[in-house]
């Protein structure tokens, strides 16, 4: 290379280049420190975005779930009222029916042959179950008579069923509200067989609540088990 | 020369200068643009919010008249089922409350099972 110096319109050549140097590097750093910036904005705004939208998500699914939640509890409670409203009326119904029942057996009494055979059965019965040796026979005082004529009926039928012997004493202490029959009390007053109608058509009821519910509803095509 | 130098390094340190400007600007810029980052990046969370909760809206509302129509559905099922207990009932109960009163007076006595009758 030549060592002379240089002149001036060399000197100027080179310092137009230096500048021109100097330029140019700046623009090119500019011009990187721009591209990363570009990239840097669009990972910083992809992130945030990512992040704040699972979090949205997150919570429009919970109140999602929780609404079918609510909706499926509301569906099963309007099934629920409605079942009960139907066992309700059923309910009602029956009801209705051992009321008319308890009206119906206050006329029982009224038909006397039959009554008095009653009676003599019921009677019988009492003692049978009673197994002493002596009985006290209450009854409706209306009845009073009738039952003296069926007592002694039943203590030969007694007799002639288990072989034993009982004496018995007939009061007229029942209520005349009653529907009529026989209430024992043995001869030591520790057992009572209560053998009235009334009794008798609790006891009923109680009994065949499932006859009488298929009787008048029919069968329950639900039930799945019969002992 | 020495005044030819110091022309020269003059040119030179403007220029320095200017290549310093344009730096600074660009970094100016990725200053500005991370700004723009967070600013923008929270409109379009907005927008997408704003869409969720339009959506989930609808929802909503399209359920709420399902609920009402399976109330009334339920309600006129159960008038029905309620009406066909209470004809079934005036249909059969007086053959109930009859079978209730015969058996109210039919009388079997009997010997308790474990006793035998006493031979006098």
């Amino acid at each position: 290379m030549s060592t002379r110096a240089l002149n001036d319109e060399e000197v100027l050549a080179e310092m137009g280049k230096m500048v021109a140097f100097i330029k140019q590097e700046a623009l090119e750093k500019a011009r990187e420190i721009k591209v990363k910036a570009d990239e840097e904005f669009a990972i910083e705004k992809a992130k945030l975005v990512k992040q704040e939208q699972q979090a949205i998500d997150a919570q429009h699914e919970k109140k999602r779930k929780a609404a079918e939640v609510a909706q499926k509890i509301a569906q099963s409670n309007l099934t629920n009222k409605s079942r009960l409203k139907l066992l309700h009326r059923r309910e009602e119904h029956i009801q209705d029916l051992f009321s008319t029942g308890r009206t119906s057996i206050l006329t029982l009494a009224q038909d006397q042959g039959r009554y008095r055979q009653f009676l003599e059965g019921v009677i019988v019965q009492g003692f049978l179950q009673l197994l002493e040796p002596a009985a006290t026979l209450h009854a409706r005082k209306s009845d009073v008579s009738i039952v003296e004529q069926a007592a002694s009926n039943a203590a030969a039928v007694y007799k002639q069923i288990s072989g034993r012997v009982v004496d018995f004493k007939v009061e007229g202490t029942l209520s005349n509200d009653g529907a009529g029959g026989i209430k024992l009390i043995s001869g030591t007053q520790r057992i009572t067989v209560d053998n009235t109608l009334d009794e008798r058509l609790r006891l009923l009821e109680d009994r065949m609540l499932p006859e009488i519910r298929k009787d008048v509803f029919g069968v329950n095509p639900n039930r799945k088990f019969y002992t | 020369m020495a005044a030819q130098h110091s022309q020269g390094i003059q040119t030179l340190l403007e220029a320095e200068k200017e290549a310093a400007k344009i730096v600074q600007q660009a970094r100016q810029y990725r200053v500005q643009k991370l700004k723009d980052a967070r600013s923008q990046a929270s409109k379009e969370i907005e927008e997408y919010k704003a869409a969720k909760e339009a959506e989930f809206q609808s929802f909503e509302d399209s359920r709420a008249g399902t609920t009402s129509n399976a109330q009334s559905a339920i309600d006129r099922e159960t008038e029905v089922k309620l009406q066909q207990i209470t004809d079934l009932y005036e249909t059969n109960k007086d053959a109930v409350v009859k079978k209730l009163l015969d058996r109210v007076i039919l009388v079997e006595p009997e010997l308790h099972r474990n006793l035998k009758k006493v031979e006098a």
